[in-house]
């Protein structure tokens, strides 16, 4: 059995458009129809079909079987993981970058003589 | 936001944008030179007992990160391009307790000449990641709803 494809670029990739991801912010305000996500793009209705599809091979959406009119909901978990894993790398870099700001500007007021000097020229 | 230069752009990168006041030159030592990456590499309180770093194409990277809490975070990376004093890629991958790889990202960090200062660009994206790779990375940020918050007000922006 082939492995599955990789959850977390499947997801990041149908989130790198900027209408699916505008679909999904409207569906964070609730459920809706293909007929009012339509709405606000120009954009013909199987266009914006073949999004939601993206959206819901990724799992990021699920759709209503019940009723004709399908309404699509946005499901957490597949954001919770992008979300982790922004979360995770914002707070890598960014606490990183503040440490490496930190030593950039000691090593140069210390170093001023010589250029980069070493840590204990003073 | 002026704190939220994180985003995802259309081949699904994070893309961070920081602007150090130092020259290039010695931004890239910085990032070159284990033994200065170790002072400065990972959140704040965390260590790095184990920093090799071999700066060329092919070139390794091994890390070894450990929290406040005495948690190590092992790392290990491989060097794709090494430019002096303008451009690093590598890829790195996160392991578990077995030493097997969880998930791949490629990073791709520049820098460039600005007024005196040097803006620096990293890109990341991940290249391959496992199931493994969710748990772990939610053991390294709590409060993910917060985290979606932002990420839907992000994505209301967009």
């Amino acid at each position: 059995m082939p492995s599955p494809p990789d959850p977390l670029s499947t997801t990041l990739a149908a989130l790198s458009d900027p209408t699916r991801r505008a679909i999904l912010a409207r569906l964070a305000t609730g459920q809706a129809t293909v007929t009012e996500l339509a709405a606000p793009f120009s954009m013909s209705m199987p266009a914006v079909s073949r999004h939601l599809k993206v959206l819901e091979h990724a799992g990021l959406i699920t759709r209503g079987r019940a009723a004709q009119w399908r309404p699509c909901r946005i499901t957490a978990a597949p954001l919770k993981d992008v979300a982790d894993w922004v979360a995770h790398y914002r707070r890598f870099w960014t606490e990183s970058f503040d440490r490496l700001d930190d030593y950039l500007r000691e090593v140069q007021k210390k170093g001023k003589k010589h250029g980069h000097g070493k840590h204990h020229d003073k | 936001m002026a704190t939220g230069n994180i985003m995802t752009n259309k081949e699904h990168e994070l893309v961070l944008t920081r602007v150090f006041d130092a020259p290039r030159e010695l931004l890239f030592k910085a990032w070159t030179d284990p033994k200065l990456v170790a002072i400065w590499w990972g959140p704040h309180q965390f260590t790095n007992p184990v920093c090799e770093l071999d700066a060329q194409p092919g070139g390794a990277i091994r890390i070894h990160m450990r929290g406040p809490d005495g948690t190590v975070y092992p790392m290990t990376g491989v060097y794709q391009e090494v430019v002096e004093p303008e451009r690093i890629v590598f890829t790195s991958a996160a392991l578990d307790e077995r030493g097997h790889p969880m998930f791949e990202v490629l990073t791709t960090v520049t820098f460039a000449e600005q007024a005196g200062k040097t803006k620096q660009i990293l890109r990341a994206r991940v290249i391959k990641s496992t199931a493994q790779a969710a748990p772990y990375l939610k053991g390294m940020e709590a409060g993910w709803t917060q985290s979606l918050e932002r990420l839907s007000e992000s994505l209301a922006k967009a």
